[in-house]
């Protein structure tokens, strides 16, 4: 196939940027980053990006195409070049940029370092031998424990743009690997110390680094885990648990949110009294409705049952929003649809089932 | 000047590192990824340790096993050495935080591997190697907020300073702001991975070029037991991902074009889960014999089932489909023989030292050797661990109990002026098509099966290509993130290795392991050759010699499956 790149060049040295087009022959199979190294073998040598596995793991090459961020070993680009589309290549964002696609993770990783990211162990010794954990216990953290690093992330966080000593997503995510983990015997003091400034409540919930992690991470799932958690532990001076929480309360009683509620419990009465002519005017604008009597949504049961779901087995925080994930997956892989999921593994059309030499090919 | 730099961060580095820490030395660890990219993190399947938690097992039953399955090239006291810490060394894998699966006890779960006489393969679903890296970086980063140790991310390690016969330092290649520089320590301790990248078809990283073993080579150290390269049976056509073992281990089937499990004819017992070198020359036969599907086979988990497939093999999943475009929940995955596993190195005794005072080697990149003519799959992150480990600890020793070695300026010098001369060339070859023959050449006529006539073939190919290099050129002549310098740097570490590998080939006149030659001697031939090949680099090119195999208790025996 015959591939087409816009790529944004950034000499470091001169301190110059450019949009610069190439054109090239590649494997129908090629990856966005098998064209990198197609257009930097055979075109230009000075073209700088990072590299390793070519298989998602390493996490070295999250870069931006058209806007975005991706893991350019993962982005196939066959439908890309059939459709004529000509793709801007840019490094990522919110990190400075050294050369071409490549960023200074510094920044990146010192956010890291920030949520002491390793266990501190101490809650039980096991002596010779392993902890002895449940699975199920461990799965708390089975997606956090699934971040390479790469950030696709922060790259797209709209906080960080804000406020770039935002810790963000990834490094959230790897407080939660911790929180979460029974083994630690620090989830308090790391809950306290993630709910301070640029942390957990920090979050404006736009959802970019759920949508751009391209290893299922969910670290804004991973966030409200934290939060979960913080007011498990009764961690909830700062205004936006008690946003959250207040949320938790409404949506149970009433199935919706009660806005107009929500100003004064969450920041009291004294300074409510100021926002009252804003909500005031909401209310004329018929956006919210008035206070009393509390209006219950016609599906109140259904966010119930979803925060019983949450509840299930006595498991509350972190461990109850696993088990809605859980659930969610399930239901994502039954709505495959696609054409091998309708003929089944063994239906008309699919590869012959598997036989023994010698053994008789008995139908069904 | 450090008491120890580590060069490489893979699992190897980074286990040697926190040992050479812990035992009271400032370290320095030199790495050309950032330490979370290194290609440990691709392992898959697991590792092994025999702790008995899913069946009886022993360590002395992991040790006859490697033994075994090293096709009796292996060295018995590094393999007791491995099987008998790998149990402790994994508990402290887990204590500092590992993520690892579990039981229905709530125990470290073990999954059956490759020619394993019982489940010991330690996992955590199939991103074992991914869950290992990044508790060895948290463990590197607690480190380096409490002492010395300090990692020089980025810099490309080019050449060993070795001065009056002691190892010094390394010259390195800052990759973000440019320029060589000496990075000194009393210790050295090389730890920088393998080198698949020699093949085309390959599940190793770019990153994986044999930088160590060509270092140590030019530095005029032994290499050992080169001509053992392991290919592993299911990588993913066409890219050459693997697909991990564990999948055979979850009970999956190897299928030919009929939906045979042609393993039952070539490893009655064992079938899919025989040892790797006989599962990919049965591939290959297969292959080669027209019962293929595109120059493949097939990988069925259908029978799984979906649940089975999601919850355990996630990844390969993935995988599957972003490379290949197939959901194994309902269609075989196509899968051929690809380079794999480097099963020879840097010569050690079993701390890791080598011939050279002060220098250390781990990991990948070094041959104790616990695989011999083959390894198990799962064996090579416990080596990586183990002796690390062992490694690290050898090497602060030393570095503590001895003054610095004296250091002039002639082996930077020598390196600038050579570095000036490659980026003043301005017309030639760029590296490129040298690098992509030198793939499907070693691929064609070093691979699975080897041949007489095809290796003497490859000899001159090699020569050929090495007379190009001499004249290639780089075109990007800057200082920052100049990997166009680097890639022309490792296809030269590339071309060494490969002459190489292929004159050992050529000198082993039988079949063992993962060196099989069906046409002119398909046996094996423990009379002449139970020893290992030794490799030494002159002005006329490698030199062969032999060493003994260490023996403890196990007399070779034939080997089947
Ligand atoms: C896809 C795949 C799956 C595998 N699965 C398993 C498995 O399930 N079980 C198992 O036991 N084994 C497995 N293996 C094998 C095993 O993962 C490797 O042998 C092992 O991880 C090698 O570790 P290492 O530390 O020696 O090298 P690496 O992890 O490759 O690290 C090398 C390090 O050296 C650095 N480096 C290299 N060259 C230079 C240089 N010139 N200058 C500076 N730094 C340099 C790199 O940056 C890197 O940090 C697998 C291998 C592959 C490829
Ligand atoms: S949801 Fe929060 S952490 Fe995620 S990108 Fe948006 S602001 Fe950043
Ligand atoms: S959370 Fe996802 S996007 Fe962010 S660094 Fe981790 S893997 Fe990358
Ligand atoms: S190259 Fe490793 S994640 Fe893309």
């Amino acid at each position: 196939m015959r591939v087409a790149l816009k790529i944004w060049r950034f000499d470091a040295q001169r301190g110059e940027r450019a949009l610069k087009e190439y054109e090239v022959d590649a494997p129908d199979e090629a990856t966005l980053l098998d064209c990198l190294d197609i257009v930097k073998d055979r075109v230009d040598g000075t073209l700088a990006y990072r590299k390793s596995c070519r298989m998602m793991i390493c996490g070295s090459c999250g870069m931006r195409m058209d806007g975005a961020a991706v893991l350019a070993c993962k982005v196939r680009m066959y439908e890309i070049a059939e459709a004529g589309q000509i793709p801007v290549i840019s490094a990522m964002g919110n990190l400075p940029i050294v050369k071409d696609l490549v960023v200074d993770m510094q920044p990146f990783w010192g956010k890291i370092r920030a949520v002491t990211p390793w266990l501190e162990p101490g809650y039980a010794d096991p002596g010779e031998k392993e902890h002895v954990v449940a699975q199920k216990r461990m799965d708390v953290i089975h997606k956090e424990s699934l971040c390479i690093m790469c950030g696709c992330c922060v790259s797209e966080c709209n906080s960080m743009e804000a406020d770039p000593d935002f810790l963000g997503p990834a490094a959230l995510a790897k407080g939660m690997r911790f929180v979460g983990d029974p083994r630690d015997q620090a989830s308090v003091e790391r809950l306290q110390a993630l709910s301070g400034e640029h942390g957990i409540w920090d979050c404006t919930r736009c959802y970019f680094c759920q949508e751009r992690c391209p290893k299922g991470v969910d670290p804004r799932d991973a966030i409200a885990k934290l939060g979960a958690e913080a007011m498990r532990e009764g961690i909830d001076s700062d205004m936006g648990a008690k946003h959250a929480k207040w949320f938790v309360t409404s949506a149970k009683t009433t199935g919706w949110l009660r806005e107009t509620e929500l100003v004064p419990k969450t920041q009291g009465i004294a300074k409510s009294v100021k926002d009252v002519k804003f909500a005031m005017g909401l209310v004329k604008h018929g956006k919210v409705p008035p206070p009393f009597p509390p209006h219950v949504a016609k599906h109140v049961e259904e966010a119930r049952a979803l925060y019983d779901l949450v509840k299930h087995d006595g498991e509350q925080g972190a461990a109850g929003i696993v088990q809605g994930e859980k659930a969610l997956g399930r239901l994502e892989h039954h709505d495959d649809g696609g054409a091998a999921a309708a003929r089944g593994p063994y239906g008309p059309g699919s590869f012959a089932k598997p036989y023994l030499p010698g053994e008789q090919e008995d139908a069904e | 000047m450090h008491d120890v730099v580590v060069v490489g961060a893979g699992c190897a580095g980074m286990r040697a590192a926190i040992e050479a820490f812990d035992t009271g030395a400032d370290v320095g660890v030199v790495s050309k990824l950032h330490p979370t990219r290194s290609h440990s993190g691709a392992a898959e399947g697991g590792i092994n340790a025999a702790l008995g938690n899913s069946a009886e097992d022993s360590p002395e039953k992991h040790a006859f096993d490697t033994v075994k399955g090293s096709d009796y090239l292996g060295d018995q006291d590094a393999i007791e050495i491995l099987a008998n810490e790998a149990p402790g060394d994994i508990y402290q894998l887990e204590h500092w935080g590992c993520v690892f699966s579990r039981n229905d006890e709530g125990k470290l779960a073990q999954r059956p591997f490759g020619a394993a006489g019982s489940p010991r393969t330690v996992y955590s679903a199939d991103i074992t190697g991914h869950v290992l890296i990044h508790v060895l970086y948290e463990q590197t980063m607690k480190r380096a907020a409490q002492g010395p140790l300090h990692v020089y991310e980025e810099f490309f390690a080019w050449r060993l300073a070795i001065e009056g016969g002691r190892c010094v330092g390394v010259i390195c290649w800052d990759l973000v702001n440019g320029g060589l520089k000496l990075v000194t320590g009393k210790s050295i301790v090389l730890a920088t991975g393998g080198m698949g990248r020699i093949y085309r078809a390959t599940t190793n990283a770019y990153a994986c070029n044999g930088d160590g073993m060509a270092m140590a080579l030019r530095a005029g150290l032994p290499l050992k037991d080169m001509e053992f390269m392991q290919f592993h049976p299911t990588t993913l056509y066409p890219s050459g991902v693997l697909i991990t073992e564990g999948c055979r281990g979850e009970g999956g089937f190897l299928i030919n074009r009929d939906g045979e499990r042609f393993m039952a004819r070539y490893a009655p017992n064992a079938l899919e889960l025989a040892s790797r070198d006989v599962v990919s020359r049965s591939e290959t036969t297969e292959i080669e014999g027209g019962r293929g599907v595109n120059g493949s086979v097939l990988l069925d988990l259908r029978h799984l089932g979906a649940e089975r497939i999601l919850t355990r093999l996630p990844g390969s999943r993935e995988l599957a489909m972003t490379f290949a475009g197939v959901d194994p929940i309902y269609d075989p995955i196509p899968v051929r023989p690809g380079a794999h596993y480097h099963m020879g190195g840097v010569a050690t005794d079993n701390w890791g030292a080598t011939e050279v005072d002060g220098l250390y080697a781990a990991g990948e990149v070094a041959c104790v050797s616990v695989h011999g003519a083959n390894r198990l799959g799962g064996n090579s992150l416990m080596e990586t661990i183990t002796f690390g480990r062992r490694a690290g600890q050898a090497a602060a020793e030393h570095a503590l109990s001895s003054s610095p070695g004296s250091i002039s300026g002639a082996p930077l010098a020598d390196a600038e002026r050579d570095l000036g001369r490659l980026l003043a060339r301005k017309e030639g070859e760029r590296p490129w098509k040298i690098r992509d023959e030198l793939g499907s050449s070693m691929l064609e006529n070093f691979g699975v099966f080897r041949y007489g006539e095809r290796m003497a073939k490859q000899l001159e190919i090699i020569a050929g290509l090495r007379e190009r290099f001499e004249n290639v050129v780089v075109e990007d002549k800057g200082d920052v993130f100049n990997t166009d310098l680097t890639g022309a740097i490792e296809l030269g570490y590339m071309l060494d290795l490969a002459w190489v590998m292929v004159q050992a080939g050529i000198a082993r006149t039988e079949s063992r392991g993962a060196h099989s030659r069906p046409a002119d001697f398909p046996e094996r031939d423990d009379e002449k050759f139970l020893k290992h090949s030794i490799t030494r680099w002159t002005d006329d090119g490698p030199e062969l010699s032999d060493q003994e195999v260490r023996m403890t208790k196990w007399q070779p025996e034939v080997r089947s499956y």
